[in-house]
């Protein structure tokens, strides 16, 4: 049905245009590398309307015959203005020059000219690469994720805690595309750096709402970051030498100006420099992470562009030469760019993605235990953009993914006795068509509506499991089970998903926008550790579980504060209700478990909030302060007596500063700031003992009762600059700079978890057992760190 | 699966990242005391034992005070009756004596019956079957973490053909018993969770070394569990698959390390119970009621 309203709609476009129009359209590119730039402003000032180029640097507007002036803009870029006479299609690449370094300033948003109250856009952020470089990081080393995290509604539980929050939302309900491949462990070292490399990383895009109708999979977020593509003009090293892990990217033209490639890798080192002093590294134990992101391309013709993108990260601890445990992600990205007329663009994109991990214990082949788990799937995915008019743009495709759980792989030997746990594979095909359209109804009024429909099947081969009703809370009993075979449904879901937001233009300094979305999740991040961790499991829909779904409304006000742009502020509200969220039963088994969804209790959530964003854009000192002032909680039958209670991850305030200022043409120094309440947890109230074991006990059967201490931090960092002449006075050829940072400056204790446990000793009979409650803070002072980068 | 245990093993002996703990007193919520029932009772001819008390405040560094004049009964099955009565010296100790051959039987339904302020607790329990110990042993290894030389025990044993069949396996150093969160031993058949295909079965390895004590220096390195001259005794005791998922369930809310084991943790949650109050809309009460067949063995070790 969906696919006959997407002809429907194209067809209608095409008998629409009586007058007699041509179009313009190209590809913007860096003039000094040759990357496509996302994001251009391509303004049009005859009809005050224009467009912006999409994720391949392709821009395309029709419009009725005449002479116009196109205003080309891009942050950090000389402007380009053409007078072109439209009396025929025209093919308008154009290259942009970035500006003199010395102006080149920390800019979040990268639409300067046609800003956030200008944009359709809203709930979301936009960080670009040089933002995350400049702001301080835990040793030194700029990081993407814990840069988002400086963003309005973006929280994390606390240092160590893999994966961010949204809005409220869990870890496992953001959607994390790399080049499109999903990541399913977006964290390197229990969070403390993400799998990105910031040095291959060129734009970076997160959905907190409106999303747009070709993204889905996800309630909370969607983070979309697009590699680069490599120089195409010359070959260039860039590096870093720090103190974890040093970095190390080439790039260059395969042909110029035709092809390029970048590969960029990174290795931590902090077990080489860690094994002096601890044994048991110098027994064969590890502690580190590698990644390797590489991109190639050829662009055929003006026409045609292959993209090849891969991706290969891995965490190793390993404590003796064959007992430890290592995860990691692999991905891969086969797109084609094609034009199929002036005004049709298709990308499709092929994609693979793994995610897993393996645990090895024992010390001989006789007795030893192993475990493996993953999920890798295919992705096929088509997209069509259709560039109608100069006020309508019109997106559809489809979206297949096929997944494989392997929930575990597991295998016990005792004594050379071996026993199989393995646990079945599942296999799921997700397929969504999606249509949407952005309108711009009058100089006042834009749209972007759309229409989204997901399907998901579960099928054999497998065994699957029926439980039956019993007192909420509680394990539930098994009752049956079937064996299906090979492409068998088992389980089949199928849901439409609208989308929908507007913006109305208040004067020429403000604008309002309003949204609404519904989205659905098929898979589940099966966690309820403290924090969310790279053993978790990812559970798909099932007989059992349902599809996740989420209905979220935002109603934002933008307004530039000035008339040059420079100051920007907003507000946003919003409201997320979410159905079939999982929590768990009291002393849940969720891993090797393969009546796990025994253990699964459902419930429903909702969250609500306000943003605030105020930015100063550009100058010598630049910045922005966030906001966010809200809630997130569940209702699950069986926790908290039935009542509502905070998620985990409830931030009631969350307060950040950043800030940049170049002291002088070489120092420049940045600091940002972070303030959250206290995260929920749960105390007890009162102790019992059963058979010399202390057990706390919590006489209301509360759930996340208490808060912790507030967390707060302030980092700073000085960056300097390495001459940009040689003593002979003239240019160097290279170019380099050294960070110094000072993480957690007053080295203040951050609460991670508080737990009550007791005393250690061994309390002799007839004696009362010492309890006691701890405080643990993963990074507890203050972690000065140096780097020292470069490029040439 | 108590893969976690694994985990908080393996974070313990790395060590390799920093973090930073600290004892506090934070203020609790105050909360009525809840009546509280310890009745884990064997098949054992020696005094059998149920204590009942009240929850404490969690803070409060004092012995529980014993609910006294309650009537204590356990009902076999096929009808007898057993009365537990209070020790005049011990409030809240509630004792049977078996006469002769009146043990508790393996393969035969258990009730608990208490009478204590005008309200009446049941609770249900089964004995089960339980594997002979064929032998224990000791064997030398090096500590991961600090390279120093450690002798372990570790007893053999092979679970019975039929799943189901749970145990905690509870162990005494020179007589003392090991009642460390972090040694609470249970297995379901050979392994250690429910769900897992290891029935009929020696017990797998987790569960064969973890009858040794949990000891550390002031340095916190584990202290050889063995040395010369210690002795050491293991009993399985059969318990319900209530019961295991009790003692796992306080496994997981007591065994708390600290350090980077903390990302692993779960929530606090209250542990199960198997003592309802016959009256709905009664008191609670927390604790559980187990009996156990027990077989043991012991050994010393001499280098």
């Amino acid at each position: 049905m969906s696919r006959s309203l997407i002809f429907l709609l194209v067809i209608c476009s095409f008998v629409c245009q009586a007058q007699e129009k041509y179009t313009i359209n190209g590809t913007i590119r860096d003039a000094s590398n040759g990357e496509a730039l996302i994001g251009v402003t391509v303004y049009i000032k005859e009809i005050k309307n224009g467009t912006t180029t999409n994720e391949y640097g392709f821009y395309s507007i029709t419009l009725p015959k005449g002479t116009y002036t196109v205003d080309y803009t891009y942050v950090g870029f000389q402007p380009v203005v053409l007078t072109v006479t439209l009396e025929k299609n025209l093919q308008q690449s154009v290259e942009l020059k970035p500006e003199a370094e010395q102006l080149q300033e920390v800019v979040v948003q990268a639409e300067l000219e046609q800003a956030n109250v200008e944009n359709l856009e809203m709930s979301t952020n936009k960080l670009e690469i040089k933002t995350i470089q400049r702001t301080p990081m835990l040793f030194g080393e700029a990081d993407l994720l814990r840069s988002l995290q400086l963003l309005p509604g973006v929280s994390t539980v606390g240092e160590g805690a893999s994966g961010f929050n949204v809005r409220g939302g869990s870890v496992g309900q953001n959607l994390i595309l790399l080049d499109e491949a999903p990541v399913y462990n977006s964290s390197h070292l229990f969070g403390f750096f993400s799998v990105f490399n910031p040095d291959a990383v060129k734009d970076t895009k997160l959905f907190k709402g409106a999303i747009p109708a070709r993204y889905g999979g996800r309630l909370a977020s969607i983070l979309d970051v697009r590699m680069k593509e490599g120089n195409s003009k010359k070959y260039e090293v860039t590096g870093g030498i720090g103190s974890v892990f040093s970095r190390l990217a080439v790039e260059g033209p395969i042909i110029k100006d035709k092809a390029s490639f970048i590969v960029a890798a990174r290795r931590s080192y902090i077990d080489v420099l860690a094994r002096p002093f601890v044994p048991i590294l110098q027994n064969g134990g590890a502690l580190n992470f590698y990644d390797v992101t590489l991109k190639t391309n050829y662009n055929i013709n003006r026409r045609n562009r292959v993209y090849l993108s891969a991706y290969f990260g891995r965490d190793v601890f390993r404590f003796d030469k064959t007992q430890g445990f290592n995860w990691g992600n692999s991905t891969a990205t086969l797109r084609w760019n094609h034009l199929f007329n002036e005004r049709l663009f298709l990308n499709v994109t092929g994609v693979y993605s793994n995610y897993d991990y393996a645990l090895q214990f024992g010390k001989d082949d006789l007795n030893r235990f192993s475990w493996n788990s993953s999920i890798s799937n295919f992705i096929f995915r088509p997209q069509f953009t259709y560039f109608i008019d100069s006020r309508n743009e019109l997106n559809f495709g489809a979206d297949v993914t096929y997944y494989t759980f392997v929930p575990a792989v597991a295998q016990g030997v005792t004594n050379g006795d071996v026993v199989d746990i393995t646990i079945d594979r599942k296999y799921n095909l997700e397929t969504s068509l999606y249509v949407g359209n952005s309108q711009k109804v009058s100089e006042g009024l834009s749209l972007d509506y759309g229409l989204r429909y997901s399907m998901f099947q579960y099928f054999g081969p497998g065994t699957v499991y029926t439980y039956g009703d019993t007192t909420a809370g509680i394990r539930k009993p098994v009752i049956g089970s079937r064996q299906y075979g090979k492409g068998e449904t088992i389980a089949s879901y199928g849901n439409f998903e609208p989308r929908f937001s507007f913006r109305i233009q208040a004067g020429s300094r403000a604008s309002i926008k309003g949204s609404y979305n519904r989205m659905v999740q098929y898979l589940h991040l099966i966690s309820n550790t403290t924090a969310s961790n790279p053993l978790d499991v990812w559970n798909p829909s099932s007989n059992n579980i349902k599809p996740q779904l989420a209905d979220q409304f935002t109603l934002g006000y933008f307004r530039d504060l000035t008339a040059d742009k420079q100051y920007e502020f907003s507000v946003e509200a919003y409201y997320r209700t979410t159905q079939n969220q999982i929590d768990y039963i009291d002393g849940a088994d969720l891993l090797i478990n393969q009546y796990l969804e025994a253990d699964l209790l459902s419930g429903v959530g909702r969250s609500y909030g306000l943003e605030f964003y105020a930015q100063k854009k550009t100058g010598r000192l630049n910045g922005w302060v966030s906001y966010t002032i809200g809630r997130s909680e569940l209702k699950v039958d069986g926790v908290n007596r039935g009542e509502w209670y905070e998620t985990r991850f409830n931030q009631l305030h969350n307060l950040k500063a950043a800030a940049f200022y170049d002291l002088n043409q070489r120092w420049s120094v940045s600091a940002n700031f972070i303030f959250t309440s206290g995260t929920p947890t749960t105390f007890p109230t009162s102790r019992f003992v059963q058979q010399g074991v202390l057990i706390p006990y919590n006489a209301y059967e509360s759930r996340n009762n208490v808060h912790m201490p507030d967390y707060h931090r302030l980092d700073i960092s000085f960056r300097l600059e390495g001459k940009k002449v040689k003593k002979n006075g003239k240019e160097r050829k290279n170019s380099d700079y050294w960070v110094f940072s000072l993480y957690n400056v007053y080295a203040r204790k951050n609460p991670f978890s508080i737990y009550f446990s007791q005393s250690d000793q061994r309390t002799p009979a007839g004696q009362p057992i010492p309890s006691q409650a701890t405080q643990l803070s993963i990074i507890g002072t203050i972690i000065p760190s140096v780097s020292y980068n470069f490029k040439f | 699966m108590k893969i976690r245990n694994q985990l908080l093993a393996f974070f313990l002996v790395s060590g390799i990242l920093v973090s930073c703990e600290e004892v506090i007193n934070p203020s609790l919520q105050q909360a009525n005391p809840v009546l509280v029932v310890d009745a884990w009772i064997t098949n054992q001819p020696a005094t059998q034992q149920i204590i009942i008390t009240r929850t404490q405040p969690y803070f409060e560094a004092m012995l529980p005070s014993g609910v006294s004049g309650a009537v204590v009964t356990v009902v076999e099955n096929g009808g007898k009756t057993f009365v537990f009565t209070e020790n005049p010296t011990k409030p809240g100790y509630y004792e049977w004596t078996p006469a002769g051959a009146d043990t508790l039987k393996v393969g035969e339904a258990y009730a608990l019956l208490i009478n204590t302020g005008g309200e009446t607790y049941q609770a249900q329990s089964f004995m089960g079957r339980v594997p002979v110990i064929d032998s224990l042993s000791f064997d030398k290894d090096t500590n991961i973490a600090t390279g120093d030389p450690i002798t372990r025990a570790e007893f053999w044993a092979t679970d019975p053909v039929g799943v189901g069949d749970a145990y905690w396996i509870r162990s005494f150093k020179n007589g003392v018993p090991l009642l460390k969160p972090s040694e609470i031993n249970i297995a379901f058949d050979a392994g250690v969770s429910i769900g897992g295909p290891t029935d009929g079965v020696i017990f797998i390895a987790p569960v064969r070394r973890r009858i040794n004590a949990d000891d550390r220096d002031a340095n916190d390195r584990l202290i050889s569990p063995i040395k010369n001259g210690d002795s050491i005794q293991v009993q399985i005791h059969s318990v319900t698959v209530a019961a295991f998922t009790f003692l796992n369930e306080v496994s997981i809310q007591t065994n708390r390390p600290g350090g980077f084991a903390e990302l692993f943790a779960t929530p606090l949650a209250n542990v199960s119970t198997n003592i309802t109050n016959t009256n709905p809309n009664g008191t609670k009460a927390v604790g559980f009621f187990n009996t156990a067949a027990v077989s043991a063995a012991g050994k010393r070790y001499t280098e």
